[in-house]
């Protein structure tokens, strides 16, 4: 990934084995300042591998990993000062209150009574939990356990945060007031890794890593990766006459900006038509297929088709697996089609700039 | 939400700065433990109470440190009613006689059994045996499992059987002495015989003194042959020593005498005569001195007087404590040490397995700061539960005889040296289970070698470094000393306690240290 701003993330081809197909492999990608960067895939695939590596938990065996221009192994407090974390599980005291296992949190950052204190009302009252500050941790249900863990992450006002499925077993609505929280943070100039097993969550996010078995399969915008695992977006066509559907498929076919028409399974007057942009086809569509010169076909509907992400992660899955690893990195690396957003994850090998270690 | 601070003080360089949040981190780690453990008053409850009520039971309950052993005696039927009272009397002092009667093949099937602990059986014809020189012996059959209770009966039974000695040869000396008295007169009337012989006299005479002379010669050798056994007489003294060869020799002039007055030729046996008479003066010079000296000082010339010079200082018959005081200081120890070891086992391994390491090795915090913050907290603890524990005690009459501020201080040390040993324990075990799994095993190491129940003298030189690195032996040691004595404990408490203070809690932070590295 490129951009005007400063990167606070920079990995170059970062390896981490933990035995034979374990670990993360050849991970090249970069973090914009002010940005939320979510790490999308299944359980296992490498994400928490990949936010320990930059949190400087875990040195890499190959590959080279900067944080604020630092290697996270060697940070120094002033490094560690400007970074939040909130790990999967909840680690904090079920025998201290909220109040006080914040406090603790803000304590190991060296932070003073006084601070808490201011930081800790206005925290409280951010993440709705004014009202339990002094419930013990074992009386808070999970997503004020979480509420709580994000607290305990901003008290001493980081620059970045990482969040390891900071929304995994919280309910929808929750799930979206912690996305608001995120982007409010990120509104003030924050940065943020976030990971995720929830592939829809990554509508929330600036840029969207998708992850499989320790590899980064692709990094983009979210609108990017839909347009990279479709070809591009989807027109639905619904004719008002079934005995017209092959005659716009051979109209449609010829049109050079068409990339692909598609018939749907058990219908016989829908056609899915992949153009670059919707938005901008669609009228252009209409208007060669009802050309009263040309086809001269009525079309009951034209809309873009609402795929969700869950339909992209999948795609991109497949496209990654019907291809031999070495090429699909490198195709991917190759069509970058979508401008500044590249992404690259393979089996092979890359110099390394550090010698291998742990 | 929150606007974002403007200024940044979290990450100014200043010394002092630093100095300060060093030093609020640890102070996070001590006021986190302390609000844990706060919110756990039953724990604080059940340090206190449980050991308090241990005591309390123990010195209730307790009443003599020697197993109780159902026995049975077997006397022979020859045995005199005194010496058979006597007997009984002095096996009943050390061993539990039950009251059936058994035959010596009735009691082995009830030791097989587990009926009774001990069977005794004294032999037929103690007292002739003992004349003939013989020793009879006093079978002693136990089926014991327990060696600290085997030990017992063969002590018990060899101080028994040294009472019974005594008091057999007590009786025998008495019965020697009587005879004494008797043949004292008969030897005065043949010495004035002996004289008469020297004179003049008529052949019917000289066979009437034959015939006296001749009953006190019986009478010497019945003397001689109820004297106690040669040995018991060593070293008494020439007078005692001696009473049997002058028997002897009593004896043979006699016969001398005898053989004299048979040739009826006394003018050649006139030395004789003489010769016989001293030794029958000699004899009644040293029945004299024997029947003057009592049995039992014959018997047993050197006697013991016990006095515990504590008694002196108290002004109280019994120098020693009550048992329920004397192990109080040693209790005290216990709760320290299994208190500390407990609370350092778990502490790390907790941290570790709920992946709290994770965040404060994202956070500036150190292990160093970590450790201390903990250690604190946990002193804080320890101290505020043995306070209240030794308070306790003082109301259940346990001293502190000593000084406080020394008695604080090894109280410090030996929970400093604890924690170390608890925070080893962490460092090394993988979970919680395993964690608790290494106090139990700590736990019973300081039972049984720290000098608590079992006194570290009754072991092998080569277990004396498993004891020393057991801060509780110390503990026990110098809290003995300081609270029942009231006098300073050795050097070797002092430098002991130190060295395991320091060794442990460095060990513990060079391993923690790596596994921090790895969270």
């Amino acid at each position: 990934m490129t951009s005007t701003r400063a990167n606070v993330i920079e990995s170059q081809n970062v390896s981490l084995m933990f035995g034979e197909n374990a670990g993360v492999f050849d991970q090249t990608y970069t973090v914009p300042e002010g940005t939320i960067l979510g790490l999308i895939g299944p359980s296992g695939c490498g994400k928490t591998t990949t936010v320990r590596l930059a949190l400087g938990l875990y040195r890499p065996h190959k590959g080279t990993i900067r944080v604020f221009g630092a290697n996270p192994a060697t940070f120094r407090s002033d490094h560690q000062v400007r970074i939040g974390y909130i790990p999967q599980q909840f680690v904090l005291y079920p025998n201290l209150s909220v109040t006080e296992n914040a406090e603790f949190l803000a304590s190991l950052y060296g932070m003073r009574r006084h601070q808490i204190r201011r930081r800790l009302d206005e925290l409280l009252d951010f993440v709705d939990l004014a009202g339990a500050r002094n419930r013990l941790g074992r009386q808070l249900s999970g997503g004020m356990q979480r509420r709580l863990m994000l607290v305990g992450a901003l008290m001493h006002d980081p620059d970045l945060i990482f969040a390891d499925e900071p929304t995994a077993g919280i309910d929808p609505v929750l799930r979206r007031r912690f996305w608001d929280y995120f982007r409010t943070l990120r509104d003030q100039g924050r940065t943020l890794l976030i990971t995720t097993q929830i592939v829809s969550e990554a509508m929330y996010c600036d840029y969207v890593a998708v992850m499989r078995q320790g590899r980064l399969l692709a990094i983009d915008t979210p609108q990017n990766l839909k347009r990279r695992a479709l070809g591009g977006e989807i027109i639905h066509l619904t004719l008002a006459n079934p005995a017209n559907l092959a005659k716009a498929v051979g109209a449609l076919r010829r049109y050079p900006h068409v990339k692909d028409v598609r018939y749907l399974p058990e219908s016989d007057r829908e056609l899915y038509v992949t153009v670059d942009d919707a938005g901008d086809w669609i009228p252009e569509v209409l208007n060669l297929l009802e050309n009263p010169d040309g086809p001269n076909i009525v079309v009951e509907s034209a809309e873009e088709l609402a795929l969700t992400f869950d339909d992209v992660f999948i795609r991109i899955i497949r496209q990654w697996e019907d291809q031999p690893v070495d090429q699909t990195a490198d195709a991917m690396m190759e069509r970058d089609l979508y401008g500044q957003h590249s992404a690259r994850s393979s089996h092979t090998a890359h110099p390394d700039d550090v010698a291998p270690r742990r | 939400m929150p606007d974002r601070p403007t200024q940044r003080t979290l990450t100014t360089s200043r010394p002092v700065d630093e100095a300060v949040r060093w030093l609020i981190r640890v102070r996070a780690y001590f006021l986190k433990e302390v609000r844990e453990i706060r919110r756990q008053p039953l724990l604080l409850i059940s340090l206190v109470a449980g050991p308090l009520l241990v005591l309390v039971l123990f010195g209730a309950g307790f009443v003599n440190s020697n197993p109780v052993l159902r026995t049975a005696l077997i006397l022979p039927d020859d045995l005199p009613a005194g010496v058979r009272a006597q007997i009984i009397s002095l096996v009943g002092l050390n061993f539990k006689l039950v009251d059936h009667v058994y035959t010596p093949d009735e009691a082995r099937a009830a030791l097989t059994h587990g009926d009774l602990d001990v069977v005794q059986i004294v032999p037929d014809d103690v007292f002739g045996k003992l004349q003939r020189g013989e020793n009879p012996t006093i079978l002693v059959y136990s089926n014991a499992i327990n060696p600290l209770v085997e030990g017992w009966i063969q002590y018990l039974a060899y101080v028994q059987v040294n009472e019974i000695n005594k008091a057999l040869l007590t009786e025998q000396t008495r019965l020697a002495q009587q005879q004494a008295h008797t043949i004292g007169v008969r030897i005065a009337v043949g010495i004035t015989r002996l004289t008469d012989l020297e004179r003049e006299v008529s052949r019917a005479e000289q066979e009437a003194i034959r015939q006296e002379l001749r009953t006190l010669r019986t009478l010497i050798i019945q003397f001689r042959d109820a004297l106690p056994p040669e040995n018991l007489f060593a070293g008494r003294g020439d007078d005692i020593e001696q009473l049997r060869i002058r028997a002897d020799e009593a004896i043979r002039s006699l016969d001398e005498v005898d053989a004299i007055l048979a040739s009826g030729d006394l003018e050649r046996g006139l030395a004789e005569l003489r010769d016989s008479r001293e030794a029958l003066m000699l004899l009644d010079q040293q029945i004299a001195i024997f029947v003057s000296i009592a049995p039992e000082t014959i018997v047993s010339p050197v006697q013991q007087r016990y006095q515990n010079i504590r008694t002196e200082s108290i002004g109280q018959a019994s120098g020693a404590y009550p048992a329920v005081v004397y192990y109080a200081p040693g209790v005290l120890a216990l709760l320290v040490q299994h208190t500390a070891v407990s609370l350092g086992a778990l502490a790390l391994v907790r941290e570790r397995v709920m992946g709290a390491f994770e965040l404060f090795r994202v956070s500036p915090a150190s292990m160093v700061q970590l450790l201390i913050g903990k250690y604190l907290g946990y002193t804080v603890f320890i101290a505020v539960a043995s306070a209240a524990l030794t308070a306790a005690m003082h109301l259940l009459g346990v001293p502190l005889q000593g000084s406080w501020s020394l008695f604080a201080l090894l109280l410090l040390l030996l929970t400093i040296a604890s924690l170390g040993v608890g925070f080893l324990i962490s460092a090394i075990a993988g979970s919680d289970s395993q964690a608790i799994q290494f106090a139990m095993i700590s736990l019973l190491l300081s039972i049984f070698f720290s000098g608590f129940f079992i006194s570290r003298d009754s072991f092998a030189a080569w277990i004396e470094p498993v004891s020393a690195l057991i801060p509780m032996s110390h503990g026990v040691a110098g809290f003995q000393d300081l609270m029942l004595r009231g006098i300073t404990p050795g050097p070797e408490v002092w430098i002991d306690l130190g060295i395991i203070a320091i060794i442990t809690f460095g060990m513990v932070t060079f391993l923690t240290q790596r596994q921090f590295r790895r969270a």
